[in-house]
């Protein structure tokens, strides 16, 4: 009687959604973002000044913009800021992280100041930033730098701290030295912690990158968007815009194939 | 293995034990709950320390996990982010193996709990049973002289626990170690067990030291002996003398 009323119940659901494409995920998707450019364009066109973005602008000096030499060579010069910045903030956060995470010294020590600097929102230390480091790309290096590396720290210090005290008694028990015990078990057992302070550092290394380039005036994406947004050239801004969008998500796709594909394990604890 | 004798009190939770195990003899440790028996294990692996007396081994006193001693956990203590084989490899690995000693020796011992074509499953594909199965292996790599099993079915269900218990039998009689196998189900500490020791009391202490005289290799035929009956019988009257008691203070 219940296979029944479970098999009643079920089967018209999907009949209607299988009668329609209409509303499938892709359609759906895919007409909204018709409709929402359409707008843009509609808008722009009826109410705004020649130089405003508009899609069909942006379409036009796509790939004029795209093969840029200097465009090219400002999103390389972002582009790498982030990563190099990331990289570094990852092998000291985490070392910085795991150091708190493990020695109780350290964590009573730093707490409050790794806590604080988290907070602290990074554009407001970036005058000071440009007069300890010039109005350079180290600057912006630095940016990346304070942006993203106190989300790492503090996710590998979480990380390092949930490790269960099983895995640790174990360890113990065969015997293994204090760096095997870092390597075989607080840094996997840490994985997904660190992924997730990754991610959120990634989207704080690229807002602060962007914000240096305005501040400081060097090349990359950020001064690309500003100085063509005073120019009047907007389409060409845009396209900035939607490339940094794009690593973005990117980014974010990355982290979660990763953790798909190599921490099966650590959606099922 | 020379044999160990140890006295301890640890906050009082257990005081004045004083024994001494055998080559390839199997002491099963029973109890209340609370009364010690995990902690007595732990200071036999030098996972935690005596506050008083002490244990030894092969005449070494054990302050800290020593070689050719390896521990099986109730809660299995593997790994999730490495394979069944990689989890097997662990102590081994740890002991110094090279890549060619693990390839040849982990198979072996995958194969004798039964986990073979499972090497590359992560723990939480396969069920506690064989969870279970892979922390044994991973002590049994090692190739101990001594074996200190902590509850090891005690978190996985009867049925599975039934089976274990007989497996665990075939596997010992295959390669005999020294064991201490630490349970509160008194049907498996006199089937496992040379000698079942009683631990009661507060702080606990050896209540008394059962000989279980049941001819080996035991198997399941080995529940129907008269004999068993009676010497399980015997541990449950001199565990159930403390457990009427304690419920007493309880309801006082």
């Amino acid at each position: 009687m219940t296979a029944q009323t479970v098999a009643a119940a079920r089967s018209p659901v999907p009949d209607a959604e299988r009668s329609s494409w209409v509303t499938s995920p892709l359609f759906l998707k895919i007409a909204a973002g018709i409709v929402l450019l359409l707008i843009w364009e509609g808008v722009v066109r009826a109410f705004a000044p020649g130089y405003v973005a508009k899609p069909s602008g942006i379409v036009r000096v796509f790939a004029a913009v795209i093969s840029d030499r200097q465009f090219l060579s400002a999103a390389g010069q972002t582009l790498s800021a982030v990563l190099i910045g990331l990289l570094i903030s990852i092998v000291f956060g985490t070392a910085v992280g795991f150091a708190m995470g493990r020695i109780n010294v350290v964590e009573r020590g730093l707490r409050y100041y790794v806590n604080s600097l988290f907070a602290t929102p990074m554009i407001a230390i970036l005058p000071l930033v440009t007069l300890w480091f010039g109005y350079n790309a180290d600057a912006r290096l630095a940016v990346v730098v304070f942006a993203a590396f106190f989300s790492i720290s503090t996710n590998a210090c979480d990380g390092a701290r949930s490790v269960p005290l099983e895995y640790l008694e174990v360890a113990q028990s065969f015997r293994a030295r204090p760096f095997q015990t870092l390597f075989d078990i607080i840094f996997p057992s840490s994985l997904p912690y660190l992924l997730a302070g990754l991610r959120l550092a990634a989207g704080r290394a690229l807002v602060g990158a962007v914000v240096a380039e305005f501040f400081v005036s060097i090349p990359g994406l950020g001064y690309y968007i500003l100085y063509n947004s005073r120019t009047f050239k907007h389409n060409e801004a845009f396209i900035a815009v939607i490339v940094l969008v794009a690593v973005g998500v990117s980014f974010e796709a990355l982290i979660n194939w990763l953790t798909r594909r190599y921490l099966p394990w650590a959606r099922r604890d | 293995m020379s044999g160990a004798g140890k006295r301890f009190s640890k906050l009082q939770v257990f005081s004045d034990v004083e024994l001494e195990v055998g080559e390839r003899e199997v002491l099963a440790i029973i109890g209340p709950s609370g009364c010690g028996k995990t902690t007595l294990l732990r200071c036999m692996n030098g996972l935690i320390p005596l506050t008083e007396g002490e244990i030894t081994m092969e005449g070494e006193a054990i302050t800290s996990p020593r070689e050719g001693v390896a521990m099986v956990f109730q809660h299995f203590g593997l790994f999730p982010w490495k394979t069944v084989f990689n989890n097997v490899a662990y102590g081994l690995k740890l002991a110094g193996a090279t890549r060619a000693q693990i390839d040849e020796k982990i198979p072996e011992y995958i194969k004798l709990v039964g986990l073979s074509g499972f090497e590359h499953y992560y723990p939480y594909q396969i069920s506690g049973g064989m969870q279970q199965r892979c922390g044994l292996a991973r002590a049994l790599a090692v190739e101990p002289r001594v074996l200190l099993m902590d509850e090891p079915f005690g978190a996985v269900d009867a049925q599975t626990r039934e089976i274990l218990q007989f497996e665990m039998l075939r596997i010992w009689e295959s390669r005999p170690t020294t064991m201490v196998f630490v349970t509160h189900a008194i049907d498996e500490a006199v089937l496992m067990g040379d000698r079942v020791l009683v631990l009661k009391g507060r702080p606990s202490t050896v209540h008394e030291i059962v000989e279980v005289d049941l001819p080996r290799p035991r198997n399941r035929a080995t529940l129907l002996l008269p004999r068993f009956a009676e010497l399980r019988e015997h541990v449950w009257n001199t565990l159930m003398a403390d457990a009427r008691q304690a419920e007493l203070e309880v309801i006082r």
